[in-house]
């Protein structure tokens, strides 16, 4: 069903593509200056599987033979035609699947690439020397062999240029388009009006004279590059559409800069738009490859520290649990003992309302626990906000109290009230804690239990940043700290040694810092620096 | 001699007033401390009763302060909680003399019918400590199911001696006959004073 929608859309298209490179056929000349059809059977190839291709190939047979015979052309060219048409979206379609198995991507510099070499240059090329020759053999029209190719060529490599980018980006990103906010909206509207006006203005209007010819052709460059900037293959993609329905209506017309015999100003007009198209097509899709990879790694970072986060709270699960049970044993102590002096006969409203309260106190203590596992257990995108440190620092301390306890781990902190705000991902930034939280407990499991004493400080550092210190009391490092934060290196028999190098990098990404201090025997310290947030009336900024 | 009361060690503020109050509840006389340094701070070498000890607290485990107990003479029996089985404390609270280990969350008769079972470990070595040398080892003779005329021989005493102290350790630890003297000491997991 749906090959035979496909089917019918093609078609359709195709009929209308090949009445439009009529309409832009000069009476002069044989040959349309641009002739649409055969890219779009290409783009329509491009996009369907290649089991459907014959289909395509098929359904377009009916509309070509109406269009063509419309025109008066005998049966015999009418089916040539189709021969060299047909053959030319056919090769460039196989070659670009052969070499690029999916769709071509116009995020993708190297699909591009194969697009425009065997798209857009050698099938229009082979299939031009195809139609040359059936038309010689058919003596239909006038000119030589090598003239025909030579009008043929540009003619099929514009169409291919501007039409098959035009369909795929759209079939392709249509959707997340349109969803776009008002203000993308306004911002294509004013582009491409500004470009339709240019364009008619320098192809159309103006009547241009000898002298100002050469500038006005990069009148519309500005428009050009604002729409490879800000939207990316699709918007260049729309852009040379409206240049190209300009400047041929202008050279058809005998309008615009072009000036010369209209042979020669099909020519000019050909050249400009391919010399045009090329180079910003290549751009947007250059920039678009960019924003794409900085995605993709910043999704795998991201995924990465994720990981890290969710094997970070793997290895406490069983402090965590025993940080569910505290509150469970007060729930359940509390209320078997009203159970009791219920049963005794001896419980009065005072005392019922204070067990109530303390059932609830301690029922709340243990979703808060939950509630905080689940915020970072989720797998979100950073979010950086303005947050307290001093907060996210308690927060880290409640969920790694279960942890401190059962390693008998006493907790000193110090923290300095009026610290500025940082601006951080809150999740990320506790975890990074957590995970320092966690060492540093580890890193004491070898000391006396009333040895055993966990700093953590808060404090204003050099140039208005935000400091935070996690201090232990074990027995420092060996070797340079350095060493810990590199990959896979890892003191401990289960560990990764990935935390503290996620860790860093996590830090980095703030524009912050992490480093360990600490001599041998007297404890390892680690700080981490951020950035201290804008805050309108509050302490200045950090510049440097 | 103070009566016997149910001190209960743990630095998680919540837990240790919901098990003050199942405690009292159950009809038992309850001091809470929030670490060790406050039982011990408050801890008289002729307290009696139990001590309910958290095994996790910062700075000290429930073991030590059992340790410490030892070392001091101390002799209150131990219940030991747990936020998780953990079963090498256990092993060791239990070789060092605990009378149970329970895990949180624990049901209420568990850990009343532990502490009851603390208390009367106590209360019998509390009688046993007010025997004298030779009554205790005529108890520890006593408890292996030994006639007066055995144990006269075996201590080199005639055995109208032996039977006044058996008469005496009888009426010290509160026992009616030897059966109820045997289950006591059984009960209360007392190894027999003659060792």
């Amino acid at each position: 069903m749906s090959v035979l929608r496909a089917a019918l859309v093609v078609s359709g298209s195709y009929y209308l593509a090949a009445r439009l490179g009529f309409a832009l056929t000069p009476p002069w000349s044989p040959i349309s200056i641009l002739w649409p059809p055969n890219a779009l059977l290409l783009a329509a190839l491009l996009l369907a599987p290649t089991r459907q291709w014959w289909v395509l190939i098929a359904a377009v047979l009916p509309a070509h033979i109406a269009a063509q015979v419309q025109s008066g052309v005998p049966l015999s060219m009418v089916l040539g035609w189709y021969l060299s048409n047909s053959s030319e979206a056919l090769l460039g379609a196989a070659a670009i699947r052969l070499l690029c198995p999916r769709v071509p991507r116009f995020d993708s510099f190297r699909d591009v690439n194969v697009f425009l070499v065997f798209g857009a240059l050698l099938a229009p090329l082979a299939s031009s020397f195809i139609d040359a020759a059936l038309v010689t053999l058919l003596h239909w029209g006038q000119g030589g062999y090598w003239r025909l190719v030579r009008i043929r060529f540009p003619a099929n490599a514009l169409a291919a240029l501007l039409v098959v980018p035009l369909v795929l980006t759209w079939a392709q990103g249509a959707g997340a388009a349109l969803g776009a906010p008002l203000r993308r909206y306004v911002e294509a509207g004013l582009l491409f009006g500004g470009l339709t006006i240019i364009g008619l203005l320098v192809f159309n209007w103006l009547d241009p004279g000898t002298r100002r010819a050469p500038a006005l052709f990069y009148v519309p460059l500005p428009f050009l590059l604002w729409a490879a900037v800000r939207f990316g293959p699709m918007g260049v993609a729309a852009a040379n559409a409206i240049l190209a329905a300009a400047a041929i209506w202008g050279a058809l017309h005998g309008l615009g800069p072009f000036y010369g015999s209209p042979e020669y100003n099909a020519r000019d007009v050909q050249l400009f738009l391919i010399a045009v198209s090329v180079p910003l097509l290549l751009l947007a899709v250059l920039l678009a490859e960019r924003r794409r990879v900085e995605l993709e790694t910043r999704g795998q970072r991201q995924q990465l520290a994720h990981l890290s986060r969710v094997s970070l709270l793997g290895g406490l699960s069983g402090a965590l649990a025993h940080e569910l049970n505290q509150p469970l044993t007060a729930i359940l102590s509390n209320a078997q003992a009203a159970e009791h002096k219920l049963a005794a006969g001896g419980l009065d409203g005072a005392e019922l309302k204070e067990i109530l309260g303390d059932i609830v106190a301690a029922d709340r203590r243990a979703s808060d626990v939950i509630r905080k596992l689940r915020v970072l257990f989720k797998n979100g995108d950073t979010q950086l906000q303005e947050l307290d440190v001093n907060d996210v620092v308690r927060e880290v301390l409640d969920l790694a109290h279960g942890d401190l306890t059962t390693r008998h781990v006493t907790i000193v902190q110090r923290v300095d009230a009026r610290l500025p705000k940082a601006r951080a991902d809150r999740i990320q930034l506790q975890q990074v804690l957590l995970n320092l939280v966690v060492n540093a407990c580890e890193a004491m499991s070898a000391d006396e239990l009333h040895e055993r004493v966990l700093r953590v400080e808060t404090r204003r550092s050099a140039h208005d940043g935000v400091q935070i210190s996690v201090i232990d009391s074990g027995p420092g490092f060996a070797s340079s700290a350095e060493t810990l934060f590199e990959p896979f290196y890892t003191t401990k028999p289960h560990g990764l040694g990935l935390g503290l190098s996620i860790s860093r990098s996590i830090i980095t990404a703030h524009g912050g810092r992490l480093w360990g201090s600490g001599a041998p025997g007297r404890g390892a310290a680690f700080h981490v620096q951020l950035l201290a947030a804008l805050s309108p009336g509050g302490h200045a900024p950090l510049v440097q | 001699m103070e009566s016997p009361c149910v001190h209960v060690v743990d630095d998680d503020d919540a837990v240790l007033v919901a098990i003050g109050r199942l405690l009292r509840a159950s009809g038992l006389q309850v001091r809470t401390f929030a670490s060790p340094q406050a039982f011990f701070a408050q801890h008289a070498a002729e307290d009696r009763g139990c001590l309910v000890l958290d095994l996790s607290m910062p700075g000290a485990s429930g073991l030590e302060v059992q340790e410490a107990l030892a070392a001091e003479d101390c002799s209150l029996p131990v219940v030991f909680l747990s936020g998780h089985g953990d079963v090498a404390s256990s092993v060791r609270a239990m070789k060092a003399g605990a009378v149970d280990f329970l895990t949180k969350p624990f049901e209420a008769e568990a850990l009343v019918a532990a502490v009851r079972q603390a208390l009367d470990r106590d209360c019998v070595s509390a009688r046993v400590a007010s025997l004298t040398p030779r009554e205790r080892e005529v108890l520890g003779h006593l408890v292996e199911g030994k006639l007066n005329k055995q144990i006269a021989a075996a201590l080199g005493a005639s055995e109208k001696t032996i039977k006044v102290h058996r008469a005496r350790v009888l009426q010290k630890m509160a026992a009616r006959s030897i059966a109820a003297l045997v289950r006591m000491t059984e009960r209360a997991g007392l190894k027999t004073a003659a060792q």
